[in-house]
């Protein structure tokens, strides 16, 4: 930053930290070093593992302490003043005043049987003192300063009461709370819903802005650092590879992983060109191959019979008023949804949460009982059926810890008819191949594998059968940017080779203007718009569309969505 | 709200009702084959002529389904007959005996919970230093031990040895005659909750809530006592319902030991003495009690527990 302020907010130096399990150490940050200004809201990106989140705690000691042990030369200075050497109960007085921490989860961050009042007031009455009435009333400006509507109802809350977006609103409140100098906000928004995300952002950077609060903004979105941040820190592997002002980086990233991560983006080349991965980046002697040749354009015939179709498709959940009698009509889940998917095609569905979209599945595969007609090649469809599979969201919560994979992915064989233990083995090798895994790991269990390929061994389970559609319900929103981008180009991959037909429920416009052919905008059980993914995404004609497509943090305006460095 | 509240509690007595008819149909038949009834009413070298009189009298000669229906009968009348040792009333010398147990029981409960949240809670904050680990092991030995062997020691100790109190008997005004049983029924309940507190404190305070006090500077015990083990005593309410149970229907062998005029008593005697008609009312109580004590306890969690508490029922 400029001469004007002297003394940066943060400094960190040569920052090494060792943490220990089971009496091995390893070293998880690598001669790490920082700096935030005053005022100033740093990104610090990195995926999974990168050391993004134990840096930043590492500002607060606030690791475990018999598990990290910090390099010699380390300095970590917060205000001027030394971390490391401090004592605990100084630590204590500088967290939450003078430093303060928004951390990713929501649901779990608050503590789950004390109301919203009590925990604001216990922070602020810690640090500032004062009554609790004089707590009270800041709590309550706190909350309508973070436009929450009614804010004396939220103090009486407890959290479950409160929307995700919510009790973050109620998590930045506190950060404020004390007016600390520095706010580190550990993936703040990314369990939110792109739209409510856009306003949590806001308000924080509206908020650090008029007091001149600095920001550690740590994500793993680009899109996030470009609309927020002034400078950026990229983290791999426990080591700072690049920083820089965020909008140049953006531009013109000189890292080799930095290129990749960017490169790894769906959303941002030619729809369904191959995604390019950061593992075969970094192995490609640094340098990441776009392949940006133009893709033959995918010929979607319409005159085709669908493969699924469904009519007034509608779904209701009992209300658990109705046990007390007063039964009124429920709201449906899904209400009368009408949807067509062809052989061969992506028909996208996308909506936040809530919307249905769950819902919508579950009665597909006859989780939940519905009304309306489900049709599979123009006839009612019955699960289970080998032609329709289904993937799931969490690749470590679909797969039986306790099975070695190749029983894991031949298991929907055997609803078919029994099959022997080598018959079955040969083929979980033939398809441990055609998802990119290797044969010799048919033995090994789920959490010996990667999550990436733990949600290869997912898809390979339901090609397991021979399906022509598979049903994918978020199949890459808990992975990494990189991962994510491999799982995207298998699936791409298997649908040139085998003709399949995906369903693919999703929140990620990016992901979905990727690997698309059509697409389904759902709000409150009702499909909003339809239509082929390039129109509806260009030219959006309902509002909720215009609202989801404006709160997609960007990487670059509209009219430069071409590929990158072709 | 009275609609309400008879809708959660309908269900509920429904429930009841079906659990005390398995349970009476069970006894009546389970009973029968412990023993000819007529043999105890007639005592000791009875003649097969005052057995034949007694069968008539009491209705044992009729065919067992019979008799089994006029038993349902009586039952659905709180009627369980009189004592064929004493000639009161089963019922009336079941219910004679409930105060003391109810006193003993509710006793050993509070001791237990006083003892075990706080101890628990310290188990639970540093599991792994040595001077806890020690004491998790004693405990752990506990709960392990039989109660009578260490009633058998308490008397041993405090009544024989230091003679600071009465090893057996039961005085209503008479506090020093509480103790021992109170503490040697408390060493049955106490053991598991102490560990079962430990456990959860040790799981709450690896929550994210408690990374976020950290965050804000809240010194551990703030972190432990006031977030963490408010958490921890949901889990562990529950089994203070079972355990509460326990105590008030499983408290014969230390009644027995220190002579307490209680429930548990009666019924190790009327075992023995084949007195069905105190077994029946006696077992017939316990049911009741210990489903009002589960229902009362899953209403209380559903007022502990925010999150439960507009949970439907």
């Amino acid at each position: 930053m400029s001469a004007a302020a002297p003394l940066p907010v943060v400094e960190v130096r040569s920052l090494s930290l060792r943490m220990s399990r089971d009496r091995s150490a390893q070293e998880v940050l690598h001669e790490v070093g920082l700096r935030i200004g005053a005022g100033e809201i740093v990104g610090l990106v990195g995926e999974s593992g990168s050391g993004k989140s134990v840096t930043a705690l590492s500002l607060l000691r606030l690791l475990p302490a018999g598990v990290a042990r910090y390099g010699e030369g380390a300095r970590i200075s917060v205000l001027g003043r030394d971390i490391l050497a401090m004592g605990e109960a100084e630590l204590r007085r500088m967290r939450g005043a003078d430093v303060s921490v928004i951390f990713q989860e929501p649901m779990t961050a608050l503590n789950p049987v004390v109301r919203i009042e009590r925990q604001l007031c216990e922070v602020i009455r810690r640090h500032r003192g004062g009554s609790l009435q004089a707590a009270r009333a800041l709590s309550l400006s706190l909350l309508a300063d973070m436009r929450i509507a009614d804010p004396e109802r939220a103090m009486a809350s407890f959290p479950h009461e409160l929307s995700g977006g919510m009790r973050q609103r109620v998590m930045i409140a506190m950060a404020f709370s004390c007016d600390p100098a520095l706010i580190i906000a550990d993936e703040a928004t990314t369990a939110l819903d792109v739209t409510v995300q856009a306003q949590v952002l806001e308000l924080l950077r509206q908020r650090a802005r008029a007091k001149g609060t600095s920001v550690l903004l740590i994500t793993h979105d680009f899109g996030v650092v470009n609309e927020t941040c002034d400078r950026v820190y990229v983290m791999y592997r426990g080591e700072v590879v690049e920083e820089g002002l965020a909008s140049d980086i953006i531009r013109e990233p000189k890292h080799p992983y930095t290129r990749a991560l960017l490169s790894a983006l769906p959303g941002r080349g030619l729809p369904r060109a191959r995604l390019e991965t950061v593992a075969a980046a970094m192995l490609e002697g640094g340098e990441p191959v776009v392949r940006a040749a133009p893709l033959p354009p995918r010929v979607l015939d319409d005159t085709r019979p669908p493969i699924l179709e469904t009519r007034g498709l509608t779904v209701r959940y009992p209300k658990p008023d109705a046990l007390w009698g007063r039964a009124t009509a429920p709201l449906p889940a899904v209400d009368g949804v009408s949807l067509v998917v062809r052989p061969g095609e992506t028909l996208a569905l996308v909506g936040e949460s809530g919307c249905g979209k769950s819902s919508l599945l579950n009665a597909l595969v006859g989780l939940v009982p519905h009304e309306g007609d489900v049709l599979y090649e123009g006839a009612p469809l019955r699960m289970p059926r080998s032609g329709v599979q289904m993937v799931f969201q969490d690749p470590q919560g679909s797969l039986d810890p306790r099975w070695p994979a190749w029983r894991i992915v031949t298991e929907p064989l055997t609803v078919a008819g029994r099959k022997g233990r080598a018959e079955r083995r040969r083929l979980a090798a033939a398809l441990f191949d055609r998802v990119g895994l290797s044969q010799d790991a048919i033995d090994r269990r789920p959490h010996e594998f990667s999550g990436g390929q733990r949600q290869r061994i997912a898809v390979a389970r339901a090609l397991s059968v021979q399906p022509r559609l598979l049903l994918l319900d978020e199949p890459t929103s808990a992975l990494d940017v990189s991962v994510q981008a491999q799982i995207l180009n298998l699936l791409m991959d298997l649908q040139d080779a085998a003709g399949l037909a995906y369903l693919f429920v999703s929140h990620d416009l990016a992901v979905v203007r990727h690997i698309a052919d059509r697409i389904a905008i759902m709000q409150r059980g009702v499909i909003v718009e339809t239509g082929d993914t390039a129109t509806v995404l260009a030219s959006p004609q309902h509002p909720y569309t215009r609202t989801l497509l404006a709160a997609v943090p960007r990487l670059e305006t509209q009219d430069s969505l071409k590929p990158i460095r072709g | 709200m009275g609609e309400r509240l008879l809708r959660a509690v309908l269900p509920q007595l429904g429930k009841l009702l079906v659990l005390l008819f398995t349970i009476s149909t069970l006894l009546f038949f389970l009973l029968r084959q412990a023993g000819d009834p007529a043999y105890v009413l007639a005592g000791v070298g009875a003649t097969p002529e005052q057995l034949a009189a007694i069968r008539l009298q009491y209705g044992l000669d009729r065919p067992l389904f019979g008799q089994y229906l006029s038993y349902l009968g009586n039952v659905l009348r709180f009627d369980f007959g009189a004592s064929l040792i004493t000639g009161d009333s089963a019922l009336g010398t079941v219910m004679q005996r409930f105060p003391q147990t109810l006193q003993l029981a509710s006793m050993a409960m509070f001791l237990s919970i006083v003892v075990s949240i706080p101890l628990g809670a310290w188990l639970g904050a540093r599991p792994e230093r040595a001077g806890r680990r020690l004491v998790s092991g004693i405990v752990f030995v506990l709960q392990g031990a039989p109660g009578f062997v260490l009633a058998l020691l308490f008397i041993q100790l405090l009544a024989i040895q230091l003679m600071w109190l009465p090893s057996v008997g039961y005085s209503a005004s008479d506090w020093k005659t509480w103790v021992l049983p109170t503490l040697s029924l408390a060493t049955f309940s106490a053991p598991s909750l102490t560990r079962i507190v430990a456990a959860n404190v040790t799981e709450a305070l690896r929550e994210d809530y408690i990374r976020t006090g950290r965050a804000y500077g809240a010194p551990f015990h703030t972190l432990l006592w006031r977030h963490a083990l408010p958490n921890a005593l949901l889990g562990a309410s529950a089994l203070i319902g079972v355990q509460f149970a326990g105590l008030l229907s499983g408290s014969a062998i230390i009644e027995s030991i220190y002579s307490w005029p209680g429930m548990g008593s009666l019924l190790l005697e009327a075992v023995q003495t084949l007195d069905f008609p105190v077994v029946q009312a006696e077992v017939f109580v316990i049911a009741i009690l210990v489903f009002g004590v589960n229902v009362l306890m899953d209403f209380t969690f559903r007022r502990l527990d925010p999150r439960l508490a507009d949970a439907p029922a």
